[in-house]
């Protein structure tokens, strides 16, 4: 459990949810045919959130009789999003429906808002109510409202891939089976950002460094998003990866996140080799959904 | 039917007779737009021991290219340079971490990427099959200049050594690193990881994802295209420019990359000409071609080249 969870928390998403419910999604599906392949179908799908924003994802579905088991992509932290992540096989998309979310600010939902990387971190962060990754965590929710609306979809199985947005939605929104997360920026934000230089978390630094006074007040919004404070709402299976062994979110050190998901955890420690743990990852997918093998990119055949 | 050893692929791609003399016609069309730079320092990016700033430069058909030039806080003489050169999905990263080694260090933005894509954004997935068909309008025409246009914007910084100047990137950048090395001879040395842009009509037979599978996407739709689309590829691709690097050079690849292929790494790293040439191999490894291990190699490699 979170040390700094706010006792308005529940409050604080109700409501959030409560505005997006007043939203209707009405989505927009529209035939992308130069992502079809023989055996799948692409779309762009257009769809709404949070304060009429209009949204976007790529979806694709298989050819052939479903329903189908889904894929997930949720919100990273850039501005590209593509049909199924870079490095994954097209072939993929004959088994499963994949759904990748445009959340605002990224390309495809860049207008009117265009994100700045970096910058998206702290984007009106000292103010809960309007920190941009409030809306974010929304748009992720009802993209998985549209996903699990579509009739080709097999409710039971639906996998919410991705980083801290993966964890936000499963633990904001019921619907998806199973979760695959890598926590990076949202867990113990402000703790982890003094240790380092790097970006994205750098941002925090930057920020407090020409706001001195804010501190206090962007702790107290990060504390809203802190998957720690989510997990107890995380009732599915989850892979959770964790970074290697001694870096800030190694196994051990996300003992407070892992024991406070309510659902089966599986812990993955990063080897610091994208085959070894994008290996483990699609086995583990590939298992929980009761599948015999993964579909796996030629060269890790 | 098992793969064949990648280090026993043999590309498909040849290098155009006209290379030469298609690149000589873009340069002398780029060399003669003014750079035009704007340098405006960034306080919001400038902690205490790095200064960073926004820099603003033309290109090719105009396009305004960004990008981030930091310079460590402390410096007493002439610097090295680094340019760095950006991924295909990935922004361009602020480059903070070079610049506390003590490099002057440049990160560019071309055309497309955020903050330079006002007049040019095709789109991901799209910037690999962007007027694909026509070797003059192909998308990554412009993209090169504008990667090359950032040796020309480290030129023209004083406290610049403008003899020791190194690129250095992963994926796109690798591709972009080559590219790059071979055009400019102020590059002293030159570090590409995972280099993509390299062995397209290879890769597109190697693998499935994206971003090459853009092309087969394409090919797809546009059966009719597929000489065309090859006769253009052959312009760009890194394999073609790779002959003429002759400055000292790492290359580092994942055996199991599959990104971009390791038959498209062994044989790009073969056409280099460089005598102090050196390709780092990692096997069980993917996309990340050894990068936690292979960081340090990079800085030494550097630090010796560039006299730092």
């Amino acid at each position: 459990m979170a040390d700094n969870k706010p006792e308005d928390f529940e409050q604080y998403w109700g409501d959030t949810l409560g505005e997006l419910a007043a939203f209707p999604a009405r989505p927009e599906v529209e035939a992308v045919p130069m992502r079809d392949t023989d055996f799948a179908t692409a779309y762009g799908v257009h769809f709404t959130g949070l304060g009429s924003y209009r949204l976007f994802a790529y979806l694709s579905i298989p050819k052939g009789e479903g329903p189908f088991p889904a894929l997930y992509y949720t919100a990273g932290y850039g501005s590209v999003v593509t049909p199924i992540p870079q490095g994954a096989s097209n072939d993929i998309r004959s088994r499963y429906v994949t759904f990748s979310i445009a959340a605002r600010g990224s390309r495809n939902a860049d207008k009117p808002y265009a994100a700045s990387f970096p910058g998206l971190l702290t984007d009106g962060i000292e103010n809960r109510a309007t920190y941009r990754l409030r809306d974010i965590a929304a748009d992720c929710v009802r993209g998985l409202e549209v996903l699990i609306a579509r009739p080709e979809v097999d409710t039971s199985r639906i996998v919410l891939i991705g980083a801290d947005m993966a964890l936000l939605t499963a633990g904001l929104a019921s619907g998806a089976s199973h979760v695959v997360a890598e926590p990076v920026l949202l867990y113990k934000t402000m703790e982890l950002a003094e240790t380092t230089k790097a970006y994205p978390l750098q941002e925090i630094n930057d920020y407090l460094r020409l706001h001195k006074k804010a501190k206090t007040v962007i702790a107290r919004t990060l504390s809203y998003f802190d998957v720690r404070s989510h997990a107890p709402g995380i009732e599915v299976t989850t892979l959770l990866k964790a970074g290697p062994a001694h870096s800030a979110t190694d196994k051990l050190k996300l003992a407070s996140l892992t024991t406070a998901i309510s659902g089966p955890v599986t812990v993955h420690e990063s080897e610091n080799s994208g085959y070894k743990d994008g290996l483990f990852a699609d086995n583990w997918v590939s298992s929980q959904l009761g599948f015999y093998a993964p579909i796996l990119p030629e060269h890790w055949r | 039917m098992p793969r064949t050893p990648p280090h026993h692929y043999a590309s498909k791609v040849r290098k155009p007779a006209e290379l030469d003399s298609f690149w000589d016609g873009v340069l002398e069309q780029a060399a003669a737009i003014p750079l035009n730079a704007k340098t405006a320092l960034n306080r919001l990016r400038s902690p205490a021991d790095v200064e960073t700033f926004e820099v603003h430069y033309d290109s090719l058909d105009g396009v305004r290219i960004a990008g981030w030039y930091c310079l460590p806080r402390e410096r007493s003489k002439k610097l090295p340079a680094m340019l760095t050169v950006p991924g295909y999905l990935g922004e361009p990263p602020i480059p903070l971490d070079w610049a506390r080694k003590g490099y002057a260090v440049f990160s560019i933005a071309p055309r497309g990427k955020l903050r330079s894509n006002e007049q040019f954004n095709p789109g991901y997935p799209g910037l690999l099959t962007h007027n694909i068909t026509d070797r003059n309008t192909y998308g990554y025409k412009g993209f090169y200049v504008d990667a090359m246009r950032g040796v020309d914007y480290l030129l023209t910084r004083d406290e610049v050594d403008v003899r020791r100047i190194g690129v250095v990137g992963s994926s796109q950048g690798g591709g972009l690193a080559i590219v790059v090395a071979a055009m400019r001879p102020e590059i002293a040395a030159a570090s590409a990881g995972a280099p993509y842009l390299c062995g397209f009509i290879d890769a597109i037979g190697l693998t499935t994802t994206y971003p090459y599978q853009e092309i087969n996407d394409y090919l797809r739709l546009h059966p009719d295209s597929r000489k065309e689309v090859e006769e253009t590829l052959a312009y760009f691709d890194g394999m073609s420019f790779a002959e003429r690097i002759t400055c000292p050079i790492v290359v580092n690849i994942g055996l199991q990359d599959n990104i971009c292929p390791p038959e498209t790494g062994y044989e790009v790293f073969n056409r280099i000409s460089s005598e102090d040439k050196r390709l780092y191999t990692y096997d069980r490894h993917a996309h990340d071609a050894g990068s936690h291990e292979h960081s340090q190699i990079i800085d030494a490699f550097f630090s010796r080249h560039l006299n730092l």
